[in-house]
């Protein structure tokens, strides 16, 4: 979900590039205090995967690129500010390399990869690993499923910034300036190519290399998961709660996806889509092939009767629904820190008592 | 350890007959993934080795990496508020001749810049030249939907042609860069620059370890490939071995990367590289970085005038 | 306080991954300007005691003094110390790749000199030096991980021996390289020595052990130390490298030669 310079207005890049200027400040200062002299290599192994990973992308019409980050997996190994340092310099790399995802754009992009991703995606992580032991399956389980939700999140954030930019900058006879679409049509591609192909890359690498690492390399996975007992038989048995632990995954899933709900239905050409999507107009036919599944549920539209020609009523929804759509990401974001953080403060009594 | 066990007795067999050496006109062609795998390492360790390009006499690489690399960032950020594409043409031109000038060649430096990125994004943007994404004057009509004309737009044509030269310019003016500046320069200069130490000191570690990596791919498809005999679709097979690839790869390379630092340490590495050059600012860069501002305000400025 | 060895080990033990032994109760000692060999099979944790010795790893259990001072983990983290150690330490790794990290071989080998704040003429000069020393001006300007095994484990060397360390830790330093070169790095070790370094290798070559080496250590496949010696008393006790997994039974003894030709396999056993 690289967005390269010229997808974005110079305002946006710069809007991101200062937010994102306190989080890497917070993130060094943070490793430096945290992560040992020793796992530097660690850090900087952790970027050049990720680098690696990201190059295996497929353009979606209507967004970006679609591909698995890792930055999940490093936040399972190193912890999330760890991630974000590590994301950020696999995203220098490639923009400096390989234009793709651009130099003025890195903010827009760490935004996304380097920080929505790894702390939405170890939240849930923590979540849905609970109290059990380092070597459980569940645990490699829920590292993978934290790789799929972060890295929807990620896409989604994207998909937000893509798509806000035809509202915001156009020229006067309507001609978008930057990327050209809206978000109605944005977040459906990105979430769909991100539900289905790049988030089951992310499940099975962030699943594959912990379940690795369970088997052969434990002390690496203990660096970032003291107190942590290693196997299940170290467990005390009664404090279990996978019941409750699975509703609120289920609870935060819905949340991260519920934007795509809430937007999918705006689309704007939700109506027309057998021509726009004709595959063979752009030498694709994976990809629009799912649209088509898509199709049947953008036809009961909230929205439906708005005049795509004139495109003035719509531009209101957009905004609201852009608002939202930011709103539960920082609401989801908000949560799964804060839940996170309350586990984190159970943990330790879970051992002892 | 060694000659303690007898050799088993199939080792020293010949299995010539299991296999008959000769053409079948059956080809097996190693599985995609394999390819891409392999493929794509290549393709990293040579956009990622610039050294040759760096070492040549010419105009860029006679620059301070600071002054360029801030250059690079104002006129990426004209590129950015231009909205005209013969403008935007007009500075794509100004990369070729920058690049005639730093001795790249040309068609490589074009190769280099269109193939991956612009492609993407012509793909990625078709859909908006329709009048679907982008309403307006309808200059190729494709026929009528529930009473509305469809077709390609001015709107959208314009739309679409303006974000593949920016895009196809942006990445030339970085690749420009990057193309003449050797890494351990460009990486002093960010640390000169604005960007935090820890995240230049993982910079350049994650760098060398990507050929590690790099490395790690290609003997795992190497090793893969002379190992399979089995003829047949063996794409799954390939795939499932990536899937494992991966933890396995992350193990080796790790293993690798931890030797890699003890060597630094081993070498009075305490967190922070000195280099060699202790490169001074001079007339001639000041020159540079103050000329390409002009040019990138005279860019924002012309395009300003031809109408907003 | 002169009688001191320059380095001294006690009990070392060591695992990886808290699973995989690599040295158990190995106890040794160094005295300045000797040349000692570290034999043993493959995997029987040579490698692992030099990194111990070179304060990359620590051990599980034991303790190890070098110069006159405990050598632990949050001693290294000591900024004095560690500078000290490592000006006074080179290392050559047995894998070359790991090495070598620095974009091209001149940075390569300037990175120790730099990193322990030596003037800039003085590596310039001392670079030139290592570089005809070790003949390698053609590759000065290429990406070092990109060189064959050999030119790799030439920019390895050199790059530790631009810091000129008073002790010399190398792990299998002849490996890989052609027979000339070989023959060279030998005699450059004999001319260090005689120069007053400390030199600590590891090795698989018997054959020069004589020459090169005033002291060896025998590991046991154990992973503890099976013997200690003259090069030439450890060589003509064929008992002991039999058991230590050193020498084939079929390894011929001409002298204290060692010499070993193919025998067919079955004859025995
Ligand atoms: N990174 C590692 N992870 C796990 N085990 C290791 C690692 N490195 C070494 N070992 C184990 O430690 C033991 C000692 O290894 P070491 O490398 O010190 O042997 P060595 O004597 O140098 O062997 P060689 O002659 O092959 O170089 C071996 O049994 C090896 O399997
Ligand atoms: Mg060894």
């Amino acid at each position: 979900m690289h967005i390269p310079d010229g997808y974005l207005s110079p305002a946006t890049c710069a809007v991101t590039g200062a937010a994102m200027v306190p989080v890497i400040g917070t993130a060094c200062a943070r490793v430096k205090r945290v992560v040992k002299d020793r796992h530097a290599p660690l850090l900087a192994l952790g970027a050049a995967y990720s680098f690696l990973v990201m190059m295996f992308n497929i353009p979606i019409p209507d967004g970006t690129t679609a591909h698995a980050v890792g930055a999940v997996l490093i936040a399972v190994l190193l912890g999330p500010w760890a991630a974000v340092v590590c994301v950020s310099v696999a995203l220098v790399i490639q923009a400096l390399f390989f234009g793709d995802g651009g130099v003025l754009a890195l903010g827009a992009n760490a935004l996304n990869m380097a920080f929505v991703m790894p702390f939405v995606g170890y939240g849930v992580y923590r979540l849905a690993a609970g109290n059990t032991s380092l070597t459980s399956r569940r645990r490699a389980l829920a590292a993978g499923i934290g790789g799929y939700v972060g890295l929807n999140a990620a896409a989604l954030c994207a998909a937000i910034e893509l798509g806000l930019q035809p509202t915001l900058f156009h020229s006067a006879n309507g001609t978008p300036l930057y990327a050209p679409f809206h978000l109605a049509q944005t977040i459906p591609t990105m979430a769909l190519a991100h539900l289905t192909i790049a988030g089951a890359a992310e499940f099975i690498l962030t699943l594959g290399v912990v379940a690795y690492l369970q088997r052969a390399n434990l002390p690496l996975l203990r660096i970032n998961h003291p107190g942590v007992v290693d196997t299940d038989e170290e467990l005390a048995p009664t404090r279990r709660l996978p019941a409750l632990r699975w509703a609120l995954i289920g609870i935060a899933t819905m949340i991260i996806l519920s934007p795509l709900g809430l937007l999918a239905p705006g689309g704007a050409y939700g109506e027309d889509a057998p021509i726009d999507l004709n595959p063979h107009s752009y030498g694709l036919s994976a990809i629009p092939g799912g649209l088509q599944h898509y199709n049947g549920f953008w036809k009961h539209t909230l929205l439906a009767d708005y005049g795509f020609a004139s495109g003035r009523h719509a531009s209101l929804g957009y905004v609201l629904s852009a608002a939202l759509g930011a709103l539960a990401v920082g609401a989801a974001i908000l949560l799964f820190v804060a839940v996170g953080r309350a586990v984190a403060r159970r943990r330790p009594d879970v051992q002892t008592g | 350890m060694a000659g303690g066990a007898t050799t088993p007795a199939w080792l020293l067999e010949s299995e010539a007959g299991a296999f008959p050496i000769g053409c079948s006109g059956r080809r097996r062609r190693g599985s995609a993934l394999e390819k891409t795998l392999d493929g794509l390492a290549k393709v990293v360790r040579q956009a990622i080795t610039s050294e040759e390009t760096a070492a040549r006499p010419g105009l860029l690489q006679s620059l301070d990496a600071r002054a360029k690399l801030l250059s690079v960032v104002a006129l990426l950020v004209a590129v950015g508020l231009v909205r005209h594409i013969p403008v935007l043409a007009g500075v794509y031109l100004l990369t070729l001749a920058l690049a005639a000038a730093s001795r790249i060649g040309l068609w490589g430096f074009v190769r280099r810049v269109w193939l991956f990125i612009p492609v993407f994004t012509g793909l990625i943007v078709a859909p908006a030249m329709f009048s679907f994404v982008t309403p307006g004057e309808v200059v190729l009509p494709l026929g009528h939907w529930f009473g509305h004309e469809v077709g390609l737009t001015r709107q959208g044509l314009t739309s679409a042609g303006l974000i593949v030269c920016r895009v196809a310019t942006s990445i030339s003016l970085v690749v420009l860069l990057t193309l003449t500046t050797s890494w351990p320069r460009l990486l002093s200069a960010l640390r000169t620059l604005f960007v935090p130490r820890l995240l230049v000191l993982v910079l350049g570690m994650a760098y060398r370890y990507l050929f590690v990596l790099l490395d790690s791919i290609s003997e795992m498809v190497i090793a893969r490939r002379a190992r399979t005999i089995a003829a047949g679709r063996n794409g799954r097979g390939a795939r499932a071995a990536a899937g494992f690839s991966g933890g396995a790869l992350f193990g080796k390379a790790h293993a690798l990367s931890e030797e890699i630092h003890q060597a630094m340490l081993a070498r009075g590495f305490r967190g922070e590289a000195r280099t060699l050059e202790r490169a001074r600012l001079r007339a001639l860069d000041g020159i540079w970085l103050l000329a390409c501002l002009a040019l990138a305000v005279l860019v924002v400025g012309g395009d300003r005038a031809l109408g907003l | 306080m002169s009688t001191e060895p320059l380095l001294s080990a006690e009990g070392l033990c060591y695992s990886y991954l808290e699973r995989f032994a690599a040295l158990a109760d190995v106890s040794l000692e160094v005295q300045r300007g000797e040349r000692l060999a570290l034999l043993g099979a493959n995997g029987c944790g040579k490698s692992t005691l030099l990194k111990i010795l070179a304060g990359l790893i620590f051990p599980d259990r034991g303790s190890y003094r070098a110069f006159g001072e405990e050598v632990s983990e949050p001693k290294i983290e000591d900024e004095q110390f560690s500078r000290g150690f490592r000006a006074r330490v080179g290392f050559v790794f047995q894998n070359s790749d790991a090495q070598v990290f620095s974009p091209t071989v001149r940075e390569e080998i300037a990175f120790g000199p730099l990193q322990l704040g030596l003037a800039p003429g003085e590596i310039e000069e001392r670079m030139n030096d290592v570089v005809a020393l070790l003949e390698i001006g053609e590759l000065i300007e290429r990406a070092p991980y990109q060189l064959s095994a050999g030119q790799k484990k030439r920019v390895a060397i050199a790059s530790v021996l631009v810091m000129n360390p008073e002790l010399l830790l190398l792990d299998e330093p002849t490996a890989g390289l052609d027979p000339r070169s070989r023959h060279w790095l030998l005699e450059l070790m004999g001319e260090l020595g005689a120069a007053g370094k400390t030199i600590v290798f590891a090795t698989h070559e018997l054959e020069q052990l004589e020459w090169v080496a005033d002291r060896c250590l025998v590991l046991s496949e154990a992973h503890r130390l099976l013997a200690e010696g003259a090069p030439s008393e450890i060589l003509s006790d064929r008992e002991l490298l039999l058991r230590a997994n050193l020498i084939h039974e079929h390894t011929h003894q001409r002298g204290a030669l060692l010499h070993s030709h193919p025998h067919e396999r079955g004859h025995h056993g």
